[in-house]
């Protein structure tokens, strides 16, 4: 495996791509093997004729707590600080609304950190190279953390490579799943500040390269549905409805990854992920912006970590020393000229996804192809069971925010 | 069950005629929804009529209509929600932020911010937002027509004036499957199998009584002929991304600068506009040519999947060609009646102004190097419709919207008599089954 740091952010020793390759492997590895097919490699650099695509982004925004409960209660769920980055925010991004104090007192959002850096990298980087972490980090916040807010300890360096794993876990990324971290009593989510108060990277199980690598693999297949005797491609509410995973369907990113691929191999090609494997933001339409009838302010608008076209983190809104806030900035959208409020309305004028890469392959044999039943219905992504948890979460939101006003604020927004 | 109006020709091999138009009603001051159902129930009974060869006027007459294939179809806009009793809520997708913005008093003005369109400077008011819309589509232009007339008689002729026709627009497909800027148009329009989950407002959402309906987009846009005959061939071909005469989408540029097409393209023995192209060649492929991705194909498509997600940002297209007269150089006004469906207009709003797709573009191409191409379009009308679904018991289609009680359900049909006794059956011939003969038509 070829895979450079996500974005070509940081500057790898040759030790440290060796352990993150390895890290991308395990994630492989750890899939089931009836997954695993040949239209899908982990080595962009073993395709024939490759070429890139750009078809498999999707917008930023939930999905699924829109299908749901609607845009609105999405929007306010989404921007609901912590509780909502860490319960809805599962499309490969995640951000936080950092605010601050106006002249009157009034607690009032400044900017939006958004951030598609994957946990594993960086805890992979914790785990062999604390200072290289640590200067990751400041160059994040634009201060340099104390070793206690990175791993909960006064020296890292004094730890075996597993313990600062750990204890990295704890205090910043939590457990992404991982069996021997859940085992070590890492939680889910990390405790400490820096990553919940700010967007460090993501920290959300779901948003983890497993994932991603699940959801690509389970789309490398030469599926066809068998219809009056001609094969045609698979749908989507096909593919998910013959394998159960129907709520694969209802958020942007899952169908996106998985169908892109598919339709990628049904045509005949072979699929990978391109080097550097990341999760990165598209440039967007910032036309749509404006601060007293003018174009923002270049400043404003902050990428960083990657390159043009690959950029993993963005601070949206004015600097700290501008007297502006974030809903003094105009979102026009169509006929409408709205206020920008918090990172739901920022993240569906944004394109997250990663880059790929497609070559030529042998022709796929007729034992590689895998007959589906059509789906009898389609997909209703409102259905009940699976919305349940969304339907919980509005209901502790609406009574936790019982007789406020509308928020101009944001409810549990870092300071 | 709820279904698709007509007038949306998604099926496969279901090709739309040949005459469009688009007329628009004002609902008078002071109307309030029974009122102006009463009088869209009206309408909607004679265009019931026109389509089976009946005019009012003309009593007993049948006219020939049956070879105009006349469809009609009716778009609820933002103004009819805003109707005193209205029964149901205006549908989210005519919200504020998936409309097109107001023309300048003083002429032009951008359609939306973020993108490169602009109605054209002459136009102080945009005509195409009104109450409710009604598409015609027909063989004939005598059909279309006779629409737009017959409209106005059966609102002149009511009591209270209760609807106006404000204006209406018309166009026409060319049989050779071009534009006015002589480049094959509407190859790359969805896969069939795509087009209803793009098309129709699907479960899932919280308005049930959308499901099945559709949004229509409509602008009328203008082509600058003058500036883009001022083009050279090569620059037009990567402004559009195929090329010109075979329609062939682009992939490349050459070493020597020269758009290059796949040249397998087209099947051979075939144009590009027939079936035989429509797997490998209708829709463009991927590239990654800077030059090819800027071109107008390329940013209206980024092959996302599934076409079902709004994120992909397809559309269904259903355009029609107009000229009409102009003052001025060159004398008249060539254009596109563009016509899209979707389940949200959020699709089609966000390829107009997203990055890398058509955001900040008028058209695509290289617009630095070629002012022409920043101003070739110029929009002279455009509005968002909801296409409410075909409901069993609406005496028209949206009726329920504006308060208007369904019709019961026909009662059981009464049980058949009983039979007369018959004669007795002739003898049956012989067969070596014993079976009975078969019966006479």
């Amino acid at each position: 495996m070829p895979y450079d740091a996500p974005g070509h952010a940081d500057e790898l020793s040759d030790e440290l791509r060796e352990r993150w390759n390895e890290t991308i492997g395990r994630a492989f590895a750890a899939q089931n093997e009836a997954l695993k097919k040949r239209f899908f490699t982990l080595d962009p650099d073993g395709l024939r004729e490759p070429r890139s695509s750009d078809a498999i982004k999707w917008p930023g925004d939930p999905g699924k707590p829109a299908y749901c409960v609607g845009e609105d209660n999405a929007r306010a769920l989404s921007d609901w600080g912590l509780t909502g980055r860490r319960a809805v925010q599962l499309e490969y991004c995640e951000y936080m609304i950092v605010s601050a104090r106006d002249a009157t007192g009034a607690l009032r959002p400044k900017r939006v950190e958004i951030t598609t850096e994957f946990r594993e990298f960086w805890a992979c980087v914790a785990m062999h190279d604390p200072d290289k972490v640590r200067a990751m980090a400041a160059g994040v916040l634009g201060t340099e953390p104390t070793w206690e807010e990175l791993y909960g300890v006064g020296d890292p360096r004094a730890l075996t490579p597993e313990e600062r794993e750990i204890a990295f876990g704890h205090a910043c990324a939590g457990h992404g799943n991982d069996r021997r971290l859940r085992v070590a009593g890492v939680p889910a989510q990390p405790t400490g500040r820096l990553n919940m108060e700010r967007a460090l990277f993501m920290t959300h199980p779901i948003n983890g390269i497993d994932d991603l690598i699940y959801v690509g693999i389970f789309g490398a297949h030469a599926y066809c549905v068998s219809d009056r005797d001609l094969r045609r491609q698979a749908s989507g509410d096909d593919v998910f409805s013959a394998f159960k995973v129907t709520h694969l369907a209802c958020n942007h990113a899952d169908p996106t990854i998985s169908l892109g691929v598919y339709d990628l191999v049904y045509h005949g090609k072979q699929v990978a992920f391109a080097n550097p494997l990341g999760m990165y933001i598209r440039e967007p339409n910032l036309e749509v912006f404006s601060y007293a009838g003018k174009a923002l302010p270049a400043d404003w608008v902050r990428f960083s970590r990657g390159k043009p076209g690959s950029y993993m983190r963005l601070e949206f809104g004015p600097p700290d020393d501008h007297e502006a806030f974030l809903d003094d900035i105009t979102l026009s959208l169509g006929a409408a000229d709205q206020p920008l409020t918090g990172g739901y309305q920022l993240l569906r004028e944004l394109e997250i996804g990663p880059l790929v890469r497609v070559g030529e392959t042998d022709p796929i044999a007729e034992d590689e192809w895998e007959v589906l039943e059509p789906a009898a219905a389609t997909i209703a992504c409102d259905e009940a069971e699976s919305c349940q948890a969304v339907r919980d979460l509005l209901v502790r939101f609406e009574s936790e925010h019982a007789g406020r006003k509308a928020p101009r604020t944001m409810p549990g927004a870092a300071t | 069950m709820a279904a698709l109006q007509e007038g949306i020709y998604h099926a496969p091999g279901n090709r739309p005629g040949r005459h469009f138009g688009l007329l628009f009603l004002r609902v008078a001051d002071g109307v309030d929804a029974p009122r102006a159902a009463a009088a869209l129930g009206d309408l909607w009974a004679m265009y019931q009529g026109l389509k089976a060869g009946r005019v009012r006027d003309l009593d007993g007459v049948e006219l020939p209509a049956d070879k105009d294939e006349t469809t009609v179809l009716l778009g609820f806009g933002r103004n009819a929600f805003k109707l005193a009793g209205t029964a149901l809520a205006r549908p989210r997708g005519l919200a504020d932020e998936y409309l097109f913005r107001s023309a300048d008093p003083d002429g032009g003005g951008p359609l939306l911010r973020g993108s490169g369109l602009s109605y054209a400077p002459d136009v102080h008011a945009n005509m195409a937002t009104e109450a409710f819309c009604v598409q015609v589509i027909a063989e004939s232009k005598l059909a279309v027509d006779r629409a737009v007339v017959e409209t106005w008689k059966a609102l002149a002729d009511a009591g209270d004036p209760v609807l106006a026709l404000t204006t209406f627009y018309l166009g026409n497909q060319r049989n050779d499957h071009r534009s006015w800027i002589d480049f094959y148009d509407g190859l790359s329009n969805l896969r069939s199998e795509d087009r209803e989950g793009v098309i129709a407002i699907g479960p899932g959402t919280d308005e049930g009584w959308a499901v099945g309906g559709t949004y229509i987009a409509f602008m009328r846009l203008a082509i600058d002929l003058v500036g883009w005959r001022r083009l050279s061939r090569t620059d037009q071909e990567l402004a559009v991304g195929r090329d010109k005469r075979s329609g062939c989408p682009l992939v490349e540029l050459g070493e020597d600068g020269a758009p290059r097409a796949d040249p397998g393209c087209p099947v051979a023995g075939t144009q590009i506009f027939e079936s035989a192209n429509d797997g490998p060649f209708a829709e463009p492929p991927e590239v990654s040519d800077l030059a090819v991705r800027a071109s107008h194909v390329q940013r209206a498509n980024h092959h996302i999947r599934p076409a079902s997600d709004f994120g992909s940002r397809r559309i269904f297209r259903q355009g029609y060609e107009f000229l009409e007269w102009a003052e001025g150089p060159p004398g008249f006004r060539a254009g596109l009646n563009f016509v899209s469906f979707q389940d949200t207009p959020g699709r089609l709003l966000k390829m107009m102004t997203a990055g890398g797709w058509l955001g900040g573009a008028n058209f695509g191409g290289d617009e630095d190097k070629h002012p022409e191409l920043a101003s070739l379009l110029s929009v002279y009308g455009a509005g968002i419709y909801f296409v409410p679904p075909v409901v069993d018991g609406e005496p028209f289609p949206g009726a329920a919207a504006l308060g208007v009680a369904l019709a019961s359900p026909p009662p059981p049909e009464p049980a058949p008599p009983p039979p007369e006794p018959a004669p007795p059956p002739p003898e049956p011939a012989a067969s070596p089954t014993g079976g009975a003969a078969a019966p006479q038509e």
